[in-house]
Order: C-alpha cells, then structure tokens, then sequence
C-alpha cells in the first residue's frame, strides 16, 4: 500500500516537472519565433558567457586586473609604442584590434574583462533588489491595510529622490568601497520591485483561484508562496532583464562622476570612458567611443530581450 | 469625488512623504560615524584643547541629545534655513544660499528640456504610432532604442565634440559653447545691478532668477542670446535622454487605443482619419503617457547631474557632486533634500494632471 503511495507521488511530480519543461520549451520556442526578441536574447547570453568564462580562467581573455595586466604587457607581450593612446590596429595580434587606452592598457581585452566585474554587480544589486521588493510587496499587498499603506509612503520617499543621486548620497555616508556602492544600490533598487509586486498582487488577489485556496484551508503564507509569487514572477522577470542594463549604465555614470574609488586598474567600462575623455578633444576617439558602443550593444539587447519576453509571457498571447 | 477633493487629498497625503523624505536625510546624517562629522569643528590653530572643542562641538549639534530629539533639532534647524555650512572647490558658503544660487540654473536647463521634449515627443509618437510597422515607425524605435542605451554622457561628450566651439580647432560646426551659463566677457565692469549674485549683494534685481528670463526683461539681449547658445547643448542632450521613453510609451498607447471599438464606430461615421487620431485616439494614448512623466521627472533630475558636470554648468548638480567629492555633509543633504522636493511636488503636479484628464481615477 506505501509504495503506491510513493509511485502515486512520484508520478505526480513528474508530471509536475514535465508540464514545466514543456511550459519552458513553449516559452523559448515562442522567443525563437520573435526574432528581434531572440537576437537580444544570444546577444545577452553571449555577453554573460564572455564573464563566466572570465570567472573560470581570466588568462583565455588575457586581462583579469589591470595591475597584473600592465605587469604582462611590459613583460613578454609588450608592444613598445603602445605606452600612449594608439587607435585600432591589426598589426599587433587580437590584443590591440580596438587600439589602446590610457598607460597603453588594450581595449578589446579590458573590456572583455570588464564584463565579469559589470555584470556581477547588476545581476547582485537586481536580483537581491527583486528579491526583498517582492517578498515586501506581495506580502503587504496581501494583507492589506495599515502596512500596505505604510509600504506605499516609504517607496513614495524613494522614488521622490533620483536613484543616481541616492545612491550617490548613500554610498558616499557608508564609505565608498565596491561592497558599499552595491549595497547602495540595493537600497535605491528594492522600492520599484515592491511596487510592481504589490500592484500585480492586488490584481491577482481577488481571483477565484485564491477564493477556492482559502476554501480549501489554505493559509495565507501558503497563498502567497504558492499561488500569488508564481503569479507575479513574469513580469517581474520582464522588469529584471530591463533593469540589469539600467544597473550597468548607473555604475558607468556614477565611475564618470568620479566617486568611485575603486582599484584604478580594476577593468570596468565607466572607468575605461573616463580614461577615453581625457583623449577625446585630441581626436583620439576609440578610446570611449567603443566602450560606450559595446555597453549600447548590451543595453538595446537586454532591452529587446525585455521587451520580447514581455509580449511572449502575456497569458493572453500565449492562448 | 469632485477635482478639488482629490487635490486636498492628495496635499494631505504629501506630508507623511515629506516627513519621511526628512527623516531619511536625518538618517543619512546621523549613519555617518560622529568623529567625521566633529573633526569638520575643529580648528587646528586654535589654543583651546581638542577635547574642549570636541565637546563644544557636541553641544552646538546637539549630539548629547537622545535621536529622537536631535531629529526635531534638525526639522526646526530646516525650517529656520540653518542648513549647514560647505567647503568645496566649486562653492564654499552656507549650504542654503549655494541652493539659492545654483538651483534656478538648474530649473532653467529642465524647463528647456522638458518643453523641447514635450514638443518633438508628442507630434513624433502620434506619426509613429499612427501608422504601426511603417519605415518610419522602423527608423524612429531604432532611434529611441540607441538613444536610450547610450550612456548620457557620451553623448553630451560627442555633442561637445561635434559642435562645441573650441572643443576640435578648426571644427566647422563648432558653434555653440561648451560650458558656463552665459559669456561673461559680455558683463561690462561694473557688473550690472541686476546680475550680481545673490549672496554678495542685497541689492540684486533678478526677477525671475533664471538668466535668461532675467537678461530678457532687462532687455540685455546679448546675455539673453549667449545664454540661450550656451544651453542648446545640454539641454539636447538631457531632451534625448527623456524622449525615448515618452515616444515609446505614447507610441504603445496609440496602439492600443487604434483597436478599439469607438474608432470602429467613428470610422463608420465618415470621421475624418486625421481627427480621428488627433480627438480621439491620441488624447486617450496621452493618458497613461502623463503617468510616464513623473518618473522621467526623476530621470531627467538625476540625468541633470551627469549633463551639468559634463557641461560644467553651475548647478544643483555641479554642487552634489562636488559636496560628495569635498566630503561636505551637509552639502549632500540639501541637494538630497532640494531633489526630492521638486520630485515630490512634479509628481504632485502629474497626479493632478492625471486626474484632470481621466477623471475615472478620481475615486
């Protein structure tokens, strides 16, 4: 008698798992057929495979810190004109296809690497940012009453100072390091998640389905972990993929302000800009054009990525 | 629920906002560690002993208080325009009279910026919108997508190259300044009643405060057209950075609405298309639009800072930034709280809009 219990719960979740697989696939195949959509999305997915791999072995790029990098350089690969700002050139092996920056650090290479500091950031700061706002939201929303309104004021404070300036504010008063910029950066970013969470569970709360949960016994942690969360997650997601490109923009804007002491040499595309400035009035215009070319790149196919997955996810579209 | 109830209420709700506003400053002041904040009272030349002045120090900002009472020392101190004192590169005075100073600069580049963008964005997203999927439709989305995802200060850096005077040597297009409010070689000596800044005289006639509006009234139209030539680039930089986002959502609204049965029906009565898109379909894709507004507000404020430090135009930006650079809290804490502010009341203003225009969501 267990063990048809048990081969009853086992097939139970196998279905469970294999009606998500397909969801899944149906999703990806619903992508591939938007192209512009599926175009952002290998983009996307080739930037982030560029910073695992950074992660895996920083030597198959080359540059992993730029102390250690110039080291290298004027070690056994050095190019000996490469000490000053030199535009793009094949003469030199793929290191120097992009041309050169400040102190004659290569572009292509940096940049590469800059993906792994970049990237880490964005999806740390968005994602521990979803994570609270939506718990915050959707629990609030849930409930109603004096805490929904209390959520309402507090993101109300948040959203009426610009996040560049908070974030700006704040890191400087906890000290600026890399950890504190991130942390920062959470506090600034949570107040848009719980705001969407909470306007999605207010539209999801009232639904039959919850009404048969509640009848059911269901209780109201229960409710919101298993019915209102997977409820509210799409376009959160939707929101996410738009915000990872919104993140990286920040920090490039905030190392152009300059109130990011970071290690000088840490590869990072806002700090690689600031370098180019400087090279900008001479005509020396690879040095920040191409940088700022490849973080638009990211930018636009994390948008239409964003954008696809919006149409895609719409349950009305799906039908 | 009538107009002017809803305003009230909407006044009403704006106080706990504002108390929470301040409380987050206070809070903000009072995470930094106290030794930061008291070494800034210490005078090395002084013949008094540092643990006298640390303690006079404490007194004056009434550190021995409990938090709570140091919270309405800080709200009275607010209200009496005691807001501190900075040092800086860029302006060193009471923190109160650099906001004075800077901040109708400021307001001067956003009134630009947003009457520019509400200019293009609206026409544009109307064409655009009306015919979905048409080359134009193509070629403006790119336009607003690369717009979009170009870091705002490279392009203020390619608009000072492109057409900065001075920027290349022998630039053809270099025409328009790349940085300051105005030529100041233009003041004679001595300099005009009117122009002289706020702090270093009472005797000052700016009736407006923003110089271009000033130099106009005062009928100096060389200052007003300098002025005027040094803003071009700025504020086309900061209009590029908002206008994306209200082409894109006044594009979806048209969309939206050129679906809908009460076209049908004005079609079906021989309504003319181009009415029908002006009276019908684009008042009702402006709605959701306005919403947009108030949060490209924020983006505008917050681009104001990157734009005005490229530029090098004495704002509220310029003096963020260089309190943070100068380690001057104070500073920090006016510009946070003159920020949020002008977003608290812009969005105030949208909300009524809002409600004007769509009056289902006067509940």
């Amino acid at each position: 008698m267990a063990e048809v219990e048990v081969f009853r719960t086992k097939r139970k979740e196998e279905k469970k798992r294999s009606a998500r697989l397909e969801d899944f696939l149906f999703t990806l195949k619903l992508i591939m057929h938007n192209r512009i959509a599926f175009a952002g999305l290998i983009i996307t997915l080739a930037y982030f495979v560029i910073a695992i791999i950074d992660y895996i072995d920083p030597r198959w790029l080359g540059v992993s810190n730029l102390s250690d990098a110039l080291a290298f350089l004027h070690g056994k690969a050095y190019y000996p004109s490469a000490t000053l700002v030199t535009p793009p050139t094949l003469a030199h092996g793929w290191y120097y296809w992009l041309g050169t920056t400040e102190y004659g650090i290569p572009i292509l290479p940096d940049m590469l690497a800059a993906l792994k500091v970049d990237l880490t950031l964005s999806v740390e700061i968005v994602l521990t940012g979803a994570l609270i706002g939506l718990i915050l939201g959707t629990v609030s929303a849930y409930y109603g009453g004096l805490i929904d309104e209390a959520m309402m004021r507090i993101t109300d404070i948040f959203f009426s100072i610009p996040a560049l300036i908070l974030a700006l504010a704040i890191a400087f008063i906890i000290g600026l390091t890399f950890t504190n910029i991130a942390l920062a950066f959470i506090i600034v970013w949570w107040p848009i998640y719980a705001r969407l969470g909470r306007s999605l569970t207010l539209s999801i709360k009232n639904m039959n389905f919850i009404e048969a949960a509640n009848a059911a016994g269901s209780s109201s942690a229960r409710n919101i972990f298993y019915h209102v969360i997977p409820g509210v997650l799409s376009p959160l997601f939707v929101q996410f993929s738009l915000d990872i490109g919104t993140v990286v923009q920040l920090f490039a804007a905030l190392e152009f302000l300059g109130v990011v002491p970071v290690d000088p040499f840490l590869p990072e595309l806002g700090r690689m800009m600031v370098w180019g400035e400087t090279y900008l009035i001479y005509g020396k215009w690879w040095a920040v054009i191409i940088p700022a070319i490849f973080l638009m790149i990211f930018t636009i196919s994390v948008s239409l990525l964003g954008d696809g997955l919006r149409d895609v996810l719409d349950p009305r579209q799906r039908r | 629920m009538e107009l002017r109830f809803f305003i009230i209420r909407r006044i009403l709700l704006l106080i706990p906002t504002l108390i929470g506003l301040t409380l987050l400053t206070f809070i903000l002041m009072r995470a930094l560690p106290t030794s930061l904040l008291l070494s800034q009272y210490v005078n090395p030349h002084s013949t008094l002993p540092r643990s006298v002045q640390i303690a006079h120090a404490r007194a004056l900002l009434g550190l021995n208080y409990p938090v709570p009472v140091q919270y309405f020392f800080y709200l009275a101190a607010l209200f009496h325009g005691q807001w501190g004192f900075m040092v800086s590169n860029f302006y060193t005075g009471p923190v109160l009279t650099g906001i004075e100073e800077f901040f109708p600069n400021t307001l001067q580049l956003t009134i630009f910026a947003v009457i520019l963008s509400v200019l293009i964005s609206i026409p544009l997203g109307t064409y655009i919108g009306s015919k979905p999927n048409s080359v134009a439709d193509h070629a403006g989305r790119i336009f607003s997508l690369a717009v979009y995802a170009m870091p705002a200060f490279v392009l203020a850096l390619l608009f000072q190259i492109v057409f900065g005077r001075g920027a290349i040597t022998g630039n053809p297009l270099g025409i328009f300044p790349i940085s300051g409010t105005f030529n100041y070689a233009l003041v004679p000596f001595p300099v005009p009643s009117w122009l002289v800044s706020p702090n270093t005289s009472a005797l000052v006639s700016h009736p407006t405060h923003l110089i271009i509006f000033d130099a106009l009234i005062h009928h100096d139209y060389a200052i007003a057209y300098s002025g005027l030539l040094h803003i071009v680039l700025p504020v086309l930089t900061l209009t590029l950075g908002i206008l994306a986002g209200i082409v894109r959502f006044l594009r979806a609204g048209m969309m939206d609405n050129m679906r809908q049965e009460y076209v049908k029906t004005a079609r079906a009565k021989g309504v003319p298309e181009k009415i029908i898109i002006k009276r019908h379909i684009r008042k009702n894709a402006l709605i959701p639009t306005v919403t947009v507004l108030g949060l490209l507000f924020a983006s505008l404020l917050g681009g104001v800072v990157l734009i005005e430090d490229v530029f090098d135009y004495p704002g509220m930006g310029l003096l963020g930034i260089n309190a943070i650079t100068s380690y001057s809290i104070y500073g920090v804490m006016g510009v946070t709280l003159v920020f949020g502010l002008v977003l608290v009341f812009a969005n105030l203003i949208v909300d009524v809009v809002y409600a004007f225009l769509d009056p289902r969501i006067r509940y």
